[in-house]
């Protein structure tokens, strides 16, 4: 899997995504920009709808990406979120 | 390039596993601009005729495929497990490590979706038998391949066990190519087959090894990749594809369809369950919210993101993908031959020759059998039909079928034929069926016409229980190869889908069970309006929120097909080409079943014949043995008895008909008592508007009074007085309305049945309404008469019945009433083994009581397998006592005249002459039987009525006396059967004839070695009574007298005796019991069983009162109350208030013009069937009561309907068992006057039956809970084996559209 680091932070922040070609390409962080060179995962999640309310709970779709901002290049993983339409930065590699 | 095409889809028919039916799918493919698409359904073929039906309709390519289980060669699955040991803990531990990884995030991350990883970790390395890892491949039949698919379908089946079809690459390399080694088939190679598993398991010389094994087996093998973003998805479909690259193989792109759109995956998640019988779970369930029919947009970017960005690379897979759609696309009308007009090629039986004069010459020779040769209308109408049927190229069809008809009468088995198939005179005269359509105007244009789209369908109607024999014997005439029975697809009700959900959410079985029964027969998606629409499940307790969850999922269950089975009739007669048209499989019952439905043979231009068990046709043969067996007289019952019996069409007048095919319902029984039918004629209008159009339609009005001359018929033009007649200006009969239009129009008969066609949906009412109203002015009628002629075929012409139908169903409605009114014992004794009709056994045998038959009880030396009758030598009426016939009967015959004097008004106790008391002896046995018939033969002969004049005047002196009576049954007796016990197996009841007689309980017990819980009943019901002389009941037990409890006690000391006797050498048979202890039974210090405890342990043993009805004990406190008996019911003044007090036979909720849901309950009181309505107004407080409980006391108004027809408008009701209770309760609390304050309480207003109404375009309002399906003949005989301890279960009828017992409160 490609990382810089094998150890990872959890974080679980709120983060704005901008999305292109059904893809994210830029988010800002921490009041940082950055921009996505490389999306290395993709896969999504079903939530376990029986367990909640009458609404579709929808699911979560994960991203790994490679992004850069001008600190430097690091990995990270974004969810979104499609009952919310939410974006939440869970970890980071850097 | 072109667009995308869809490879890989499972639809509805995927069972238990797709979601959308094939044109929904087919009408997405084309929205999303897609020219081809594929249905590749699990396991079989089940949706694919369909599926090409759509795709010829939407103008897109059809692809016909199977995703089947694969294995490994000649070896069960457990080797190819073994073979892949090592890949899977490799892929486990990958899997764990990334498992364990996200896991410790849970906390931040909510914990749900994390768990879906961390247990499945687990899972993986736990459980080896994960359905995940199972392998599968899709395999699509190229342009030709449609015989190669269907015949490889078929070898999956019959390789595996029955639902648990597999192939192996073996199988596939010999259905891939044909003779010359072109390929038939496509394999796709996936993520689910071997390579696929091999790759994803980083296996890599395993995947290329076995990617070789495959391309030198199959000539047409590709690599499938796909990928649901699902985990590690992107990273096996990179890996396949880098494998079909090094190999040279061609890669498709599929999205492996399950859903058409991703919100239906929690569909799929409850099917997943269901499937796996396994409880809602992650670790149970695929991820399937991506498995969606995608767009051929996102499938771009899917293929993308597969050939990670290499946009050459992206582009040759969907080229290739687009390649196999192209040499895969089916031309539909080779396959669907019925899509064209005229249709492609049938494929009719070989007959052995040229049908067409094999065909000719039967009919000939039939003219000359049925004494029309000289009839210039039949000649005329003979070669009118031939014509059509020639053009049609369907001899063969008809001549196969009169072979098969011939067959099966030779076999001996009663065989009529039904529908539509009566009109047609060819069928006549070729002996198929034994109506002449001549003689009662039926046309053959209902059945086979020019301008008909579909072939003809030719039903005939075989004895129930010997209808699998004649399947059997088309099977061995035609060979497997030619003839297959026709599926059908059970689809998810209300019932089942609550019963799926409730264990897929863990709910307790009996739970689930209560929960299940407590709804009617409804839709699915009907459960939640129904909770609270219906006032009996209002207040249920089921409408609480823990059951939400269960409801809402049920709900979405709605319609998808649930399992397949065996269709009740269908049989397909084909050629030796039918394996190349149709997937076979093996049925339960281990005949070959093809994989189409009804409509899908019909379209896939299959001839079938319809040969269904109709079990009054069990019921008629039975009761013909039985008079031959026990009178002596064989009768021949289709031409030896007379059609215009005047005793039976009293019987049907007077509304006697319980028992009677067609018209026992409490509605029938109404309607013949007002109709008063008197021809076969009558007979067939009585039917035609018993149905819920004509009813509703109110035809019955105005065609009941012209026919009794209250109003004068009326015709819209003197020209339609031809065709109106018969039915005095109604519009009753299809025929009719096809005879209106021909009048009107003059378009010719073929022409009036398109119209007639059209008529059922508004849509097509107005295109008939356009097309009729300026051809009728053509015609010179002025513009009033063409009005007036459409409104009646506005209003009725959707709903008229066919004549030929109600011609074909009045046959046997009348045999059945002639044998009930002339032999009415064996009558019984056929209905009651056979149970054709709605009631249930108990009140058969009421009825067979109020005809005079005496009701035997069981006895171990006297009863056999079946019901059976015998001669009590009691002649009518002649009042004879249990002296009479006690010394010709025995002590049993002499123990029902007892009950029979009870009856009079005397106490029910049973009165015997001591005499009797001895066990009867060996040697006494044989012949008193035959002195009893030898007796009853000289007597019996009144009922005689056979043979010509002798029989005319033997009637009419016997019906002047009986028709006081009505007791036309008197002098046989009905035993009950062996196999009217419960639980007693067949092999039992084998032992039991076979060893007739016996001498003594042990005796019983040794030598036909019933269970103890069998022998214990059959001692509970009275079985050895005779021989040891038991009376219980009886008012005077004294200690010392042996009694029933005493024989129990012995069977149980037989029981302990021969299982220590097995222990000790191990050999039941050779076990041998002391002889002093075998043949004397000490009485015991057990008092008798009293007379109630007698009838309960009838009613729980053969479920139904047989010593008394079960009314009678509580005659004290309905006499109390007042309660009127229904043979006084026609003594009340209309309008009056009454109680009224029964057992409850039948509930009915049918369609009923108001548009309400109204209850129809039907009471027994033993003088007499009570029928009462539940009109909406009063069911708040009544609905629980009447579907919950069995003995009920009502207060309705009384209503007169007819001369001899009364019915009850019900205001409220009571179960009798609580007024009971009450009653004995102490005083102040209970008591009579207790009693009288409680059914002088005025219920409090709530709310009625919701729901909305169904309305139809002539104002016809249907409640949703009203059945409009057919509702007799569905016993509930299986529900009731699978529930022993309720015997309840089939105590009276209820409709499909009430619930049974609402007991099912939860708390």
């Amino acid at each position: 899997m490609g990382g810089r680091s094998v150890l990872s932070r959890l974080y679980g922040d709120p983060i704005e995504v901008w999305v292109r070609d059904g893809r994210p390409a830029q988010f800002v962080w921490r009041d940082r920009l950055y921009g996505i060179r490389q999306v290395q995962d993709h896969w999504v999640v079903a939530r376990e709808w029986w367990k909640t309310s009458d609404t579709d709970p929808g699911e979560r779709r994960f991203w790994r990406v490679e992004a850069g901002a001008s600190t430097g290049v690091g990995t990270y993983e974004l969810r979104f979120d499609t009952a919310s339409s939410g974006w939440l930065l869970l970890r980071a590699w850097d | 390039m072109g667009p995308f095409v869809h490879l890989h889809v499972a639809s509805a028919y995927s069972l238990r596993y797709g979601t959308a039916f094939p044109p929904a799918l087919v009408a997405r493919a084309a929205a999303h601009g897609m020219d081809a698409l594929a249905l590749t359904d699990r396991d079989g073929l089940y949706g694919v005729i369909k599926h090409i039906r759509a795709c010829h309709a939407e103008g897109v390519a059809p692809v016909a495929g199977v995703d089947l289980v694969l294995r490994a060669h000649g070896g069960h699955e457990g080797s190819a497990r073994g073979g892949r040991g090592s890949g899977r803990s490799t892929a486990a531990g990958s899997r764990g490590h990334r498992a364990g990884e996200i896991a410790g995030a849970e906390e931040i991350w909510d914990g749900r979706a994390g768990e879906v990883w961390g247990r499945r970790a687990e899972e993986i390395r736990r459980d080896a038998e994960r359905p995940e890892d199972e392998r599968r491949v899709v395999v699509l039949a190229r342009a030709d391949g449609w015989g190669a698919l269907c015949r490889l379908v078929t070898a999956a089946h019959h390789a595996g066990e029955r639902g648990a079809p597999y192939v192996t690459r073996e199988m596939l390399a010999e259905h891939a190519s044909g003779h010359s080694g072109d390929a038939r088939l496509v394999v796709l190679l996936g993520p689910r087959s071997d390579v696929g598993r091999a790759a994803a398991g980083h296996r890599d010389d395993e995947a290329r090894a076995l990617l070789a094994a495959w391309r030198a087996a199959v000539p047409d093998v590709v690599v499938e990749v796909t990928d649901q973003y699902g985990y590690r998805d992107a990273n096996v479909a990179a890996r396949m594809l880098g494998l079909a690259d090094w190999a040279g193989v061609p890669a498709v792109l599929t999205n492996a369809v399950r859903h058409l759109d991703a919100a239906d995956h929690q569909v799929g998640n409850v099917l997943d369950a269901a499937r796996r019988l396994a409880p809602l779970h992650a670790r149970h369930l695929e991820q399937s919210s991506q498995a969606y029919f995608k767009s051929g947009e996102e499938m771009g970017r899917v293929a993308d993101r597969v050939c990670g960005g290499d946009r050459a690379r992206t582009a040759r897979l969907l080229a290739e993908t687009r390649r196999v759609a192209e040499r895969c696309a089916l031309d539909p009308v080779e396959i669907v031959p019925l899509l064209s007009d005229p249709p492609g090629a049938l494929h009719l039986p070989e007959i052995g020759g040229d049908p067409v004069p094999m065909l000719r010459s039967r009919c000939e020779e039939g003219l000359r059998r049925r004494g029309l040769e000289r009839s210039k209308e039949a000649g005329e109408r003979l070669a009118a039909e031939l014509d059509i049927i020639e053009r049609k190229r369907l001899s063969g069809y008809f001549v196969a079928v009169a072979g098969i008809t011939d067959m099966i009468r030779g076999m001996g088995v009663r065989c009529a034929i039904r529908g539509s198939g009566a009109g047609s005179l060819v069928n006549y005269l070729a002996g198929i069926g034994e109506v002449n359509p001549l003689e009662h105007g039926l046309l053959m244009e209902r059945f086979l016409s020019e301008g008909r789209h579909g072939l003809p369908d030719i039903d005939v109607d075989v004895e129930s229980a010997r209808r699998l024999d004649c399947y059997r014997a088309i099977l061995d005439r035609y060979g497997e190869a030619r003839v297959a029975c026709v599926s059908m697809m059970e689809t998810y009700r209300a019932r089942s889908a609550i019963r799926d959900v409730g264990s897929a959410m863990g709910l307790p079985p009996h739970e689930i069970d209560a929960i299940a029964k407590a709804f009617p027969h409804i839709r699915a998606k009907q459960i939640r309006a129904a909770l609270t629409d219906l006032p009996e499940l209002r207040d249920s307790g089921l409408n609480d929120r823990s059951l939400e969850t269960v409801f809402r999922l049920a709900e979405k269950l709605d319609g998808l097909p649930r399992h397949i089975a065996l269709h009740p009739c269908g049989v397909l007669v084909g050629n030796a080409a039918l394996r190349d048209r149709t997937p076979v499989e093996r049925s339960m019952l281990d005949f070959p079943m093809s994989q189409f439905d009804k409509d899908d043979v019909e379209e896939a231009g299959l001839l079938k014949l319809d040969v269904l068990g109709v079990r009054m046709q069990s019921a008629m043969a039975h009761a013909l043995d039985e008079v031959e067996r026990v009178d002596g007289l064989r009768i021949d019952l289709d031409g030896g008895v007379p059609r215009d019996d005047t005793a039976t069409y009293d019987m049907i007048c007077s509304g006697r008909t319980i028992g009677c095919f067609q018209i026992e319902s409490p509605g029938q029984r109404e309607l013949v008592a007002k109709l008063e039918p008197r021809t076969m004629h009558d007979l067939i209008v009585d039917i035609s508007l018993f149905r819920p159009g004509p009813v509703n339609s109110d035809m019955v009005t105005p065609y009941l009074e012209a026919r009794h001359g209250f109003r004068r018929p009326s015709y819209a033009h003197e020209e339609l007085r031809g065709p109106l007649r018969e039915t005095h200006g109604v519009v009753v009969f299809h025929e009719q309305v096809l005879k209106v239009i021909d009048v009107m129009t003059g378009c010719g008969l073929s022409e009036a049945e398109k119209a007639r066609r059209a008529l059922d949906t508004p849509e097509g009412r107005e295109a008939v309404h356009d097309w009729f109203v300026p051809l009728a002015g053509e015609r010179g009628f002025d513009p009033g008469t063409v009005e007036k002629a459409w409104k009646v075929l506005d209003a009725f012409g959707a709903f008229g019945f066919c004549k030929a139908h109600a011609a074909a169903f009045a046959l046997p409605t009348y045999q059945s009433a002639w044998l009930k009114r002339h032999h009415a014992a064996a009558f019984f004794a056929g209905v009651l083994t056979h149970e054709p009709g709605m009631y249930p056994g108990r009140v058969i045998l009421d009825e067979a009581r109020r005809c005079g038959v005496e009701i035997l009880a069981l006895d171990v030396n006297r009863s056999g397998r079946d019901w059976r009758i015998e001669r009590t030598g009691d002649g009518a009426g002649d009042g004879a006592g249990p002296e009479a016939t006690g010394s010709q009967a025995g002590p049993a015959a002499g123990e029902a005249a007892g009950e029979d004097g009870g009856k009079a008004g005397e106490p029910l106790t049973l009165r015997v002459r001591p005499g009797d008391l001895e066990p009867a002896g060996e040697d006494g046995r044989g012949p008193r039987r035959e002195n009893g018939g030898k007796a009853g033969e000289k007597d019996g002969g009144t009922d005689g009525g056979l043979d010509g004049d002798a029989g005319e005047t033997e009637e009419i002196r016997e019906t002047g006396e009986i028709r006081e009576t009505g007791e036309f049954g008197r002098g046989y007796g009905l035993r009950v059967p062996f196999s009217a016990v419960r639980g007693a197996s067949e092999a039992e009841i084998d032992r039991m004839v076979a060893g007739q007689p016996y001498t003594s309980v042990a005796d019983f017990w040794e030598r036909a070695r019933p269970s103890r819980p069998v022998a214990e009943r059959i001692v509970e019901v009275g079985g050895l009574d005779a021989m040891y002389g038991l009376h219980p009941g009886g008012p005077r037990w004294r200690p010392g007298r042996l009694t029933r409890r005493d024989l129990i006690a012995q069977v149980g000391a037989l029981d302990r005796s021969s299982a220590a006797g097995v222990a000790a050498k191990g050999d039941a048979v050779a076990v041998q019991l002391p002889m002093g202890f075998t043949e004397r039974v000490a009485p015991g210090e057990l008092p008798e069983m009293t007379e109630a405890e007698v009838v309960e342990a009838e009613l729980a043993v053969l479920g139904m009162d047989v010593s008394r009805h079960v009314i009678g004990f509580h005659d004290e406190l309905l006499d109390a109350i007042g309660v009127v008996r229904a043979k006084d019911l026609l003594r009340q003044r209309n309008g009056a208030e009454i109680l009224v007090a029964g057992v409850k036979v039948a509930t009915q909720t049918p369609a009923v013009r108001s548009g309400q849901r109204v209850i129809f309950l039907t009471l027994d009181d033993s003088t007499g069937p009570i029928d009462l309505t539940f009109f909406e107004s009063v069911q708040a407080h009544t609905a629980a009561t009447v579907f919950g409980s069995w003995l009920l006391v009502a207060k309705g108004v009384v209503r007169r309907t007819g001369a001899r027809a009364v019915s009850l408008r019900a205001l409220h009701c009571w179960d009798l068992v609580d007024l009971d209770e009450l009653w004995r309760a102490p005083a102040p609390r209970g008591g009579i006057d207790a009693v009288r304050a409680l059914l002088d309480e005025k219920p409090e207003p709530g709310g009625g039956v919701g729901g909305r109404r169904i309305e139809y375009g002539n104002g016809y309002r249907l409640s949703p809970y009203s059945d409009i399906g057919p509702t007799p003949g569905v016993r509930d005989a299986a529900a009731f084996l699978a529930h022993p301890g309720e015997p309840q279960r089939r105590l009276w009828h209820a409709s499909s559209g009430s619930s049974g017992a609402t007991r099912a409160r939860r708390r």
